[in-house]
């Protein structure tokens, strides 16, 4: 039953496709006519090879009926299928050509090549376009077809041939003939469907000359901001090209807008982006030569607008001063300046402080860490750099240092902190150099205590004229007084006013009786501790010193001087058979000179006993001043003799008589902070002492805490750690498991 | 050789003569019994030290910040009494040759 019924079906299919084959012609006519029909139109289709000469296709009325025909049989889409398979069958003569340009192309790499072989292949495309009046789809579905199989031939080796033909309609050439010629291939690759195809690989193009533009105008050009010119240029060369590329269909402003509006903004961003790399890489190096490298700062500032690199610029700089500033090998007073240049370039690049925020956080750790910082900071204030190159902006009025403000909610202009700030990020409210700076350490102390020890050592190395000396110390005073407050530097007023006031009474004195020697007279407890030395001075240096101390306590009677030899300087004059000898040296210096006018050899140990000095070393080197000075001449092992008559040098010798020589005056021998807080643990030692006897060994907080109990203990914990840790170096104590232990 | 010195930059420290010896070369000075400052520091409503914070000297040979004293004596507490050994003060003469120290 089934059977049946499909038999008939089938026998029903068959016959309405014959009939329509036929066109309701009696008998087979109409297969016939059929058949003429579609002999017609394949011949009419049939793709043939373009190196054969051919009559030109003539769309005939003959052709005309024959698709009419084709049509009504709706046998148009087999048509179509047999041409696109002849298409195929063909296909292998445009890829040999294809192969043979690629061939060509690899040898010579002339891009030239590569533009003939894509205008011979819209040849053959051309040729085998069905006539336009077979309808718009026929055509498309050539050109589709044609299209694929254009792409499957393509060797490997085209696309980045591709890329270089691309690249040299970019490249600069004399503007009208090229853009004629430019127009023209960007309608073939339009028509060869290269345009959708290898979209991403023309934007690389674009993109690459751009970064090389970027790369080959804005490097180390920091003077003036580039990316004004750099957009200039993107106007002139890049949209023009752009137009070609993306700007094919437009026919109105407001498509050209839109397209701008798309590609353009993602060529403008990749342009920011490739500039923003650049300065990023470059941050260092213009940093360094800030302010001459205003113009990338301000480029930076724009391209973080456009560009989110932050991360990447905290991270560059970073690392860039990880390796190159805070290293050993740097000297502090240029990584200071260095942090200050970044402090100031920062700001200019995010004002609100966040990028320098992160950034200077290692400069500050590894400052803290360095022992001179401090002296360099206060060097620098005080404008006591060799350099002369002051950190501090001398424009910018003296402010008092400011203290980390906590955020007034109720200010109309509060602004919430950045979004990329840490949670430990402070507002850092554009403070001035120094307070930044300040801020490094916890305390300003250390500043003041380092500002008298620096102070000290230039009022006493100061020579004769110390009244202009102090003058411009008293100003500087006054100018940090502002900074740092008036009672932290009441001390180095006690040492500006002891510098006067020595000064009047030693007027006062040579008016009662003139004398070489004009002390200063200093507080003691106001003036950093002094290294003390006992030199007893020889002949007539003690005179000297005796009689001023008499006339000194004839004009003050309750006061007493008490010498500090080892500090200041005097000028002596030696008087020899043969020529005059003038020097200006240390006392120490002039009392061994004094020692060989009483007798004209002395030992080595003998001098020692009459100076009353045990380190051998400071001796020999006073010794050996005169030495050089050829004053003196060794006369075996630690035995010194004068030389009445200059050593056998004739004409050298007498060329020092009556020059003054001047032996470099060291600085005084202040003692540092360092030194003097190790010298002030040392008093605490005895009760670390006692309490390692009395209670065995002891952890570091436990002896920590009962140090507290002793009087003006104000050490933190890591200040004990290290000075047990010296202990433990001298063998004084042991440490096993963190329980310190007297070494016994 | 004759050495003839033209010109003598020194540095001397200057101290109180509290008439105490033994204390003359010992390195801490002396500290005044009222502020617990060293005598050649000053008391502390001064700023500045020397001849400008002097010293007082006791009959019974206790000394002190001038200030210091002056404002002990001042209070009721003091019955007119040196703070050291409680005898009445009177303030000494010490070298009838000299004026007190001059201020500047």
């Amino acid at each position: 039953m089934a059977r049946n019924g499909l038999r008939y079906q089938v026998a029903t299919k068959w016959q309405d496709s014959f009939r329509r084959f036929n066109q309701r012609e009696p008998g087979i006519s109409g297969l016939i006519a059929f058949s003429q029909a579609w002999d017609v139109a394949t011949e009419f289709l049939k793709p043939r090879n373009i190196n054969e000469p051919l009559p030109p296709r003539q769309y005939t009325q003959a052709v005309r009926a024959a698709l009419d025909v084709i049509h009504k049989s709706k046998r148009l889409p087999t048509l179509i299928e047999t041409f696109l398979s002849q298409v195929e069958s063909l296909f292998y003569l445009i890829q040999q050509e294809v192969d043979q340009f690629m061939i060509e192309y690899t040898a010579d790499l002339d891009v030239g090549i590569i533009s003939k072989m894509v205008y011979r292949v819209h040849e053959w495309m051309k040729e085998w376009t069905p006539a336009t009046e077979l309808g718009a789809a026929f055509q498309s579905v050539y050109i589709n077809f044609f299209q694929t199989h254009l792409f499957s031939i393509l060797p490997e080796s085209f696309s980045s041939a591709f890329k270089d033909l691309i690249a040299s309609t970019l490249a600069p050439e004399e503007e009208g003939e090229a853009l004629k010629q430019d127009h023209q291939i960007w309608s073939t690759f339009d028509a060869l469907g290269f345009i959708d195809r290898f979209e991403s690989l023309i934007a690389s193009v674009g993109y690459e000359h751009i970064e090389r533009h970027v790369l080959e105008t804005c490097t180390g050009q920091w003077g003036e901001p580039m990316l004004t010119p750099t957009r200039d240029w993107m106007t002139a060369k890049i949209v023009p090209w752009m137009i070609h590329v993306y700007g094919r269909n437009i026919t109105s402003t407001e498509e050209a807008r839109a397209m701008l509006a798309g590609v353009g903004s993602r060529f403008d961003f990749h342009m920011a982006k490739t500039l923003c790399d650049l300065r990023t890489r470059e941050i260092f190096d213009i940093i360094i030569d800030f302010p001459d490298s205003e113009g990338a700062l301000k480029d930076l500032k724009e391209c973080l607008q456009r560009v989110d690199q932050r991360a990447a610029l905290v991270q560059s700089l970073r690392q860039a001063h990880r390796k190159r500033l805070l290293h050993p090998g740097a000297d502090t007073k240029l990584i200071l300046s260095q942090y200050v240049a970044t402090i100031k370039c920062l700001r200019i690049v995010d004002p609100p402080g966040v990028l320098l925020f992160k950034v200077a956080d290692p400069i500050r750790r590894y400052l803290r860490d360095r022992p001179d910082t401090i002296r360099s900071i206060v060097a620098n204030l005080v404008g006591d750099d060799d350099s002369g190159d002051a950190l501090v902006d001398e424009t910018e009025p003296p402010r008092p240092l400011q203290a980390a403000e906590i955020e007034d909610y109720s200010d109309p202009n509060w602004e919430p902190e950045p979004i990329d700030a840490g949670p430990d990020f402070r507002a850092n409210k554009p403070s001035d150099i120094i307070s930044t700076l300040v801020s490094i350490y916890d305390s300003k102390d250390f500043f003041v205590k380092e500002l008298q020890i620096l102070l000290a050592q230039r009022l006493l190395a100061a020579g004769d004229d110390q009244s202009d000396k102090v003058e411009k110390e008293r100003r500087n005073i006054e100018i940090l007084k502002i900074r740092f407050g008036e009672a932290a530097l009441q001390v180095c007023e006690v040492m500006l006013k002891d510098m006067t006031d020595s000064k009047r009474i030693d007027q006062h004195i040579q008016s009662q009786q003139a004398s070489v020697i004009h002390p200063a007279i200093i507080s003691k407890h106001f003036w950093p501790a002094l290294e003390s030395s006992e030199i007893l001075m020889p002949g007539q240096l003690k005179e000297l010193q005796d009689q001023y101390t008499a006339e000194f306590t004839k004009f003050k009677p309750d006061k007493r001087l008490r010498w500090l030899t080892h500090l200041g300087t005097v000028d002596v004059e030696l008087e020899f058979e043969d020529r005059v000898v003038e020097a200006l040296v240390s006392p120490l210096e002039a009392a061994v000179i004094e020692l060989f006018s009483e007798q004209s050899e002395w030992t080595l140990d003998d001098i020692a006993k009459r100076v009353g000095l045990s380190q051998p070393n400071i001796l020999s080197k006073a010794v050996n001043t005169w030495l050089d000075l050829g004053v003196l001449a060794s006369a075996g092992e630690g035995i010194y003799r004068v030389l009445e008559v200059s050593a056998g040098k004739g004409a050298e010798a007498k060329d020092h008589v009556h020059r003054p020589t001047t032996v470099e005056v060291e600085m005084p021998p202040v003692v540092s902070v360092q030194q003097q807080q190790a010298e002030q643990m040392r008093v605490y030692w005895k009760f670390i002492e006692g309490m390692l006897t009395n209670l065995g060994a002891l952890p570091l907080d436990r002896i920590q805490t009962m140090l507290k109990f002793a009087p003006g203990y104000d050490r933190t914990i890591t200040q004990l750690a290290g000075f047990m840790e010296a202990a433990r170096r001298e063998d004084l104590v042991t440490v096993r498991d963190g329980m310190w232990k007297l070494n016994k | 050789m004759k050495v003839k010195i033209k010109q003598w930059n020194a540095v001397a420290q200057w101290r109180w003569d509290t008439g105490n010896k033994d204390a003359a070369d010992d390195e801490e000075g002396d500290v005044c019994g009222i502020c617990r400052v060293p005598f050649e520091g000053c008391c502390p409503s001064c700023r500045v030290p020397g001849d400008d914070c002097p010293l007082i000297w006791g009959e019974c040979s206790h000394v002190f910040h001038m200030h210091c004293l002056l404002k002990w004596i001042g209070t009721a507490a003091s019955k007119q009494q040196c703070p050291m050994d409680r005898r009445p003060w009177a303030t000494a003469e010490r070298r009838v040759d000299n004026a007190p120290p001059p201020t500047t």
